[in-house]
């Protein structure tokens, strides 16, 4: 560390950080470079969102030739269509609005709540209590006891499975209380000595220093609940009133690959040939509903984002 | 002078010896907050992850769904065996263990450097916008993926197309049909679904980074890798380290999804994970105590990995997990 | 810090929006409920006549994927209307294995459920002969030729119904969906209208086409395709038993009614070794074992492929893209071929009962004499008239002559997923007892199988096409069917999941899926021990076992199914 010897030039004013004269060359060289690199991997990871939404607005008999890249060779709507076809995807839409949220204002009050207690190190519990919560992340009981469980619990078939079952991660317990670490102890300190409880230090001080990092596992559980299916699929299957937005998509898709591809129906039944011309295929729908379970979700992140992503430099992070 | 601020950690707190007091009654009462905000929590995650784990049981027996518990028959280490004396056993375990460290490895990699990269962009709306556009894959099932990805890489697709123009290639090369591209192809085609997605985690503990610290630095005239090296990087190595152990307890997880989807006979003496052998002869054929035969044995290599890693993270002095 | 008070107040309205929408939830859960226990008191108290329908509502899980209907949906509707019964389905979407799993360990069924083995050996079903002696009239008929082959080889009793493969008269199809050879009618059509019976015929015919146009619309000819792609693997797997003249099997032959598996035979020698052959010409697609099955399509729908071994129904929506793109010269003729001339061809079978599929009635079935007699009065013809053409004169006309037939907008209204969603009962018409065949008055039961129709739908070259072979449809290619064996097919024996049988079959699957490609792709030389090598290794495996358990079945259905 520290065994380059660097001339320190004349003291720039931080603010002026950016036409400093130590080095011109050295940032604009970087600069170029990082930007060229950022372009780059706008173009790659751009590019599979953005052929989803070409095949999706493109007719599926003419999808399958494949070689469809940035433009619609046959623009049409049929594949959203047949998407919201179904009256049942409002509701499940809802249900997925409702899940998602309660899930994340849940995760976030209880996760980091715990998260606190075992960041503090005189805690007697702290050390059995992490172990028992880490271990969760590796193992897994297996599907038929967690569905006894659910049984027994009373939830199947209720909206509460969709968030009873998951309002504390490990992960995120861990990745929150590492934050924590990173706050000065000072300010914990020094609330105690003013009298201030321990649910009061963790509400009123610690929970809104934790903004970008609660910031980010909202984030992560908004996007699990909403992408969740399995839990549907396991324990409200035969509810249809609280099938989820993602459960119905499955369902949808499901059944076009299926209606494509259905020895059963071709052994016996007789495949007509008008019924098999049909505008929608299993490749087509799939890319609408990739759009329409992804959309609503994405639109979340940049309010999110707002607290993480910040210009690096010193004077954008004092604002 | 810049040394001194440079090698000034960014309030990490170290671990601190010796520290632990006796547990007494008077200390219970005293934590007594504390264990009202967290003690319910341990009750609720032992309900909900630690009781149904009596479904082990069922590596024991020829678990028959139909029937009570009472009435199963007991089979002692018949499904392990199994799993353990198939002739693909070690193969699949091999191959398990490559892309899950290729995809470790990697992923970490790629992550936290493009963090670090994003970090240096100073226009923020731009930032943003990479930063948004480079999750979006997150969001793309695997076989959407998958699809694009035999798609790029067909004989007339765009990286032998690319090849050819510069004359590296003479003739298209069939990346999926040679075992030994299979790993590397999956672990790309992990880090372009993943990237943008887990840099977040990095960013946000960027955010965090005392402000005072670059200052200082640039006071002291550092350059931008400098600043890199001794501001930015420690100030997340916490976060790095904590990831890095947990992760390496999943040293078992490559998936199955992507290898099954890449995955043809040709190659599928590398493509075939754990996972997929256990779906295949255990769910796909009813079979669940072979399931949760193949469960416990991740289980057990997990955790024994984890702790190996935490006590490494221990005696380096770095975060720890426990 | 003044955007604080703003954000508790954002968060206060995010948890009463949601609790809003949870409470929501609860009320009409509450609802269904109630009505739900209304419905089971009214029912208890009387029987079902005719005319005056109670409501009834029958619960169903559907063991596939599928949409719920609109719940105005015109069909459904009337069933409701004059024989009072609603259905409440639920469709599976994901892993069916899983969900047994759950459905089986809790014991979660609803009043009726699609059929599976796995249900069956739970003991999920409740055993059907004696409630369709007292209560189904109908249905006995219906299944009288046929009534023990549906019964359950392990205690025979019958526990489901099957859907399809009861037939009433003669069955003449237009349309053949199943496994052939296929080629392209331009090569045909050029070779001047060839009758092709060998194999070696077939291959010549694709070379000599390959050579004389090396390209087709600008990309590259190819010769033949394989496609085995996840699940989808008869391309590869299946040809050899139809090339000595014997039906699908699936992975055995049956000689005697004794089944052996071909895999390792030197009749399936001989057709690897001659694919083997034709690589070495370069007839084979370099990608074709690495390609999916999206790039498959693809490629067919290009119009550059001249031949596959495929079944019909799987890359049908490909031919539709080229029949869009209007290259009816690219869609294909299925051929029954052989190793030799003197063999018949044995492609086309006689539907056999669909066993294992249709459905049967829960153990906690509320009233399975309801059930049944629903299911016995669906069987009758003017309601298999309803369910299969729709509503006369909405969705059908019926010509002076009797004959049923469709406008043009009634047929693509037929096609039209979204409209069937509103006009049609498929789910409950596929999953349930049907007349296959011909309704009395001599027409089709299937609105594709009426003759008239399939004529109507033809293309202008596809008349041409077949005015050259002087043949009506394309299914004049294949021998007609023989009177099936008894015991057929041997594919719809069940393995018994976990059993050795399944295990072995797994792993012989296996061994083909990595060997097969290997061999084909060999140098011609190395074929041979590419091919001892894979071999030996199915000889490791514990092909008794599962050569066994078909046997076993088999010899079972040839004593039981035998009609008395």
């Amino acid at each position: 560390m520290g065994n380059q010897t660097i001339t320190p030039g004349p003291v720039p004013a931080a603010a002026t950080y950016k036409r400093s004269g130590k080095s011109r060359i050295e940032p604009t060289l970087f600069h170029t470079f990082n930007t060229v690199f950022m372009i780059l991997l706008v173009v790659v990871t751009l590019y599979p969102f953005l052929n989803t939404i070409v095949v999706s607005f493109n007719a599926g008999n003419d999808t399958i030739r494949g070689g469809l890249y940035l433009w619609p060779r046959q623009f049409t709507l049929q594949n959203y269509k047949a998407v919201f076809a179904s009256g049942t995807i409002y509701d499940a839409f809802l249900i997925s609005v409702a899940r998602t949220v309660l899930s994340t204002v849940l995760n976030i009050f209880l996760t980091t709540m715990l998260a606190y207690t075992l960041s503090r190190r005189e805690y007697v519990f702290r050390k059995p209590i992490t172990l028992i919560f880490v271990l969760t992340m590796y193992f897994n009981a297996g599907l038929i006891p967690g569905y006894f469980l659910m049984k027994d619990l009373h939830l199947i078939n209720t909206f509460w499975v969709y968030v009873l079952p998951s309002m504390i991660s490990a992960f995120n317990m861990i990745v929150i209380r590492t934050y924590i670490g990173t706050i000065p102890e000072s300010l914990v300190e020094s609330a105690k000595i003013d009298g201030a409880g321990e649910f009061k230090i963790f509400w009123r001080i610690i929970f809104p220093l934790c903004k970008p990092v609660l910031a980010t596992i909202a984030l992560f559980v908004a996007v699990g609940a909403w992408n969740s299916w399995f839990d549907a699929f396991l324990f409200t299957s035969s509810r249809q009133e609280l099938s989820t937005l993602q459960y119905e998509l499955m369902k949808l898709l499901s059944s076009s690959m299926n209606a494509n591809s259905n020895p059963a129906v071709a052994n016996g039944a007789g495949m007509t040939q008008d019924a098999a011309v049909s505008m929608v295929t299993p490749l087509s729908i799939r890319a609408a509903v990739t759009i329409v379970a992804s959309v609503p979700i994405l639109l979340v992140y940049p309010f999110m984002q707002k607290y993480f992503v910040v210009g690096l430099n010193v004077g954008s992070v004092k604002e | 002078m810049m040394e001194e601020t440079l090698t000034k950690k960014p309030v990490v707190r170290k671990p601190k010896k010796g520290k632990r007091q006796p547990m007494t009654w008077s200390l219970i009462k005293n934590q007594r907050q504390l264990i009202w905000m967290s003690v319910p929590l341990l009750a609720y995650i032992i309900l909900f992850s630690y009781v149904p784990i009596w479904g082990w049981t069922m590596a024991f027996q020829d678990y028959k769904p139909a029937l009570d518990f009472a009435d199963q028959k007991w089979v002692g280490f018949k499904h392990f065996k199994f799993l353990f004396l198939d002739d693909n056993f070690l193969r699949v375990l091999r191959n398990t263990l490559a892309m899950s460290v290729i995809n470790l490895v990697l992923g970490f990699v790629t992550a936290i450097v493009l963090a670090l990269l994003l970090n240096e962009i100073k226009k923020v709306f731009w930032k943003r916008t990479v930063q948004t556009i480079s999750y979006l894959p997150h969001f793309l099932s695997w076989v959407i993926v998958t699809g694009i990805v035999a798609t790029t890489l067909a004989s007339d697709g765009i990286v032998n197309d690319v090849l050819m123009k510069l004359h590296l290639i003479k003739e298209p090369i069939l990346w999926l049909s040679e075992g030994h591209y299979f790993w590397g192809v999956v672990g790309a085609s992990h880090v372009w679904k993943e990237v943008g997605w887990n840099t977040i985690i990095y960013l946000a503990a960027m955010s965090s980074i005392d402000p005072a610290l670059y200052e200082a630095a640039e006071i002291d005239g550092a350059s931008r890798y400098k600043k890199m090296f001794h501001v930015t990087l420690p100030g997340i190595k916490p976060t790095i380290v904590i990831l890095l152990i947990m992760s390496i307890g999943h040293i078992l997880e490559a998936g199955f999804e992507v290898q099954y989807l890449l995955g043809n006979g040709l190659v599928v003496d590398w493509a075939e994970t754990i996972d997929i052998f256990v779906l295949k002869y255990g769910i796909a054929q009813g079979n669940y105590s072979l399931a949760t035969a193949g469960g416990i044995f991740k289980t057990v290599v997990s955790v024994t990995m984890l702790l190996i890693a935490n006590w490494i993270a221990k005696r380096l002095g770095e975060e720890r997990l426990l | 810090m003044g955007g604080k008070s703003k954000s508790v107040i954002r968060l206060g309205m995010i948890m009463l929006l949601s609790f809003s929408f949870i409470l929501a939830g609860c009320g009409g859960s509450d609802k269904t409920a109630t009505s739900g226990d209304a419905k089971a008191g009214n029912e208890a108290s009387g029987g079902s006549g005719e005319g005056k329908p109670e409501p009834f509502e029958i619960t169903a899980f559907i063991g596939e994927a599928g949409q719920q209907p609109t719940p105005d949906n015109k069909i459904y509707k009337k069933i409701k209307d004059e024989l009072g019964v609603t259905f409440k389905f639920e469709f599976l979407a994901g892993d069916l294995n899983q969900k047994l799993g759950v459905m089986i360990a809790g014991s979660d069924y609803p009043d009726i459920m699609t059929g599976n083995t796995k249900l069956t050996a739970a003991g999920a079903y409740i055993p059907l002969e004696d409630l369709i002696e007292e209560h189904a009239p109908n249905l006995k008929k219906h299944y009288e030729k046929y009534w023990n082959m549906m019964k359950d080889p392990n205690d025979g009793h019958i526990y489901i119904l099957p859907n399809y493969g009861a037939y009433n008269g003669e069955v003449s199809s237009t349309w053949y969906s199943g496994p052939a050879f296929w080629i392209q009618k331009a090569v045909l059509e050029e070779a001047g209208y060839p009758k092709v019976k060998t194999l070696d015929e077939y291959f010549d015919l694709i070379a000599k086409y390959k050579e004389k146009h090396p390209n087709i619309d600008g990309k590259p000819t190819i010769g033949f395709e394989i496609l085995n792609y996840d699940w989808k693997n008869w391309g590869l797997f299946n040809p050899p038993q139809h090339l000595i003249g014997h039906p699908n099997d699936g992975s055995v032959v049956v000689n005697d009614g004794k089944a052996e598996i071909f895999a390792d035979k030197d009749y399936a020698k001989r057709y690897y070794q001659k694919l083997n052959e034709i690589n070495a010409k370069g007839l084979i697609d370099k990608e074709t074992f690495t390609q999916n099955f999206d790039q498959y399509l693809a490629k067919i729908s290009s119009g550059t492929v001249l031949g596959m071994f495929d079944q019909h129904w799987n890359f049908q929506n490909a031919e539709n893209a080229l029949i869009t793109q209007k290259k009816h010269e690219r869609t294909y003729v299925g051929l029954p071929l052989v190793y030799d001339e003197g063999t018949r061809d044995y492609y086309l079978d006689r539907p056999a009962l669909n066993l294992n599929n249709g459905f049967g009635i829960s153990v906690n079935a509320k009233d399975p004499v309801k059930i049944i007699k629903l299911w016995d009065r669906l069987i009758q013809e003017d309601w298999q008239k309803i369910l299969s053409w729709g509503i006369e004169g909405e969705d059908y006309i019926v010509n002076e002559k009797g004959r049923f037939m469709k406008t043009q907008e009634q047929r693509d209204k037929f096609t039209d997923a979204t409209w069937k969603l509103a006009n049609k009962a498929d789910t409950l018409y596929s999953f349930s007892p049907k007349m296959q065949g011909f309704f009395s008055d001599g027409n089709a039961t299937d609105g594709a199988a009426q003759p008239e129709e399939y004529q109507a739908g033809l293309e202008e070259y596809d008349k041409k096409f077949l005015k050259a072979y002087g043949f009506n449809s394309y299914v004049d290619f294949f021998s007609p069917a023989p009177e099936n064996p008894i015991y057929y097919p041997a594919w719809s024996v069940d393995l018994v999941e976990g059993s050795e049988a399944k295990i072995v079959n797994t792993k012989q699957n296996d061994l083909s899926t990595k060997f097969l490609p290997k061999a084909i792709l060999a140098n011609p030389s190395d074929f041979d021990s590419v091919w001892t090598e894979y071999t030996n290794e199915i000889h490791k495996l514990n092909i008794k076992a599962y050569e066994d358990r078909i046997n076993e079945v088999l010899q079972w259905r040839i004593e039981n199914w035998s009609v008395k």
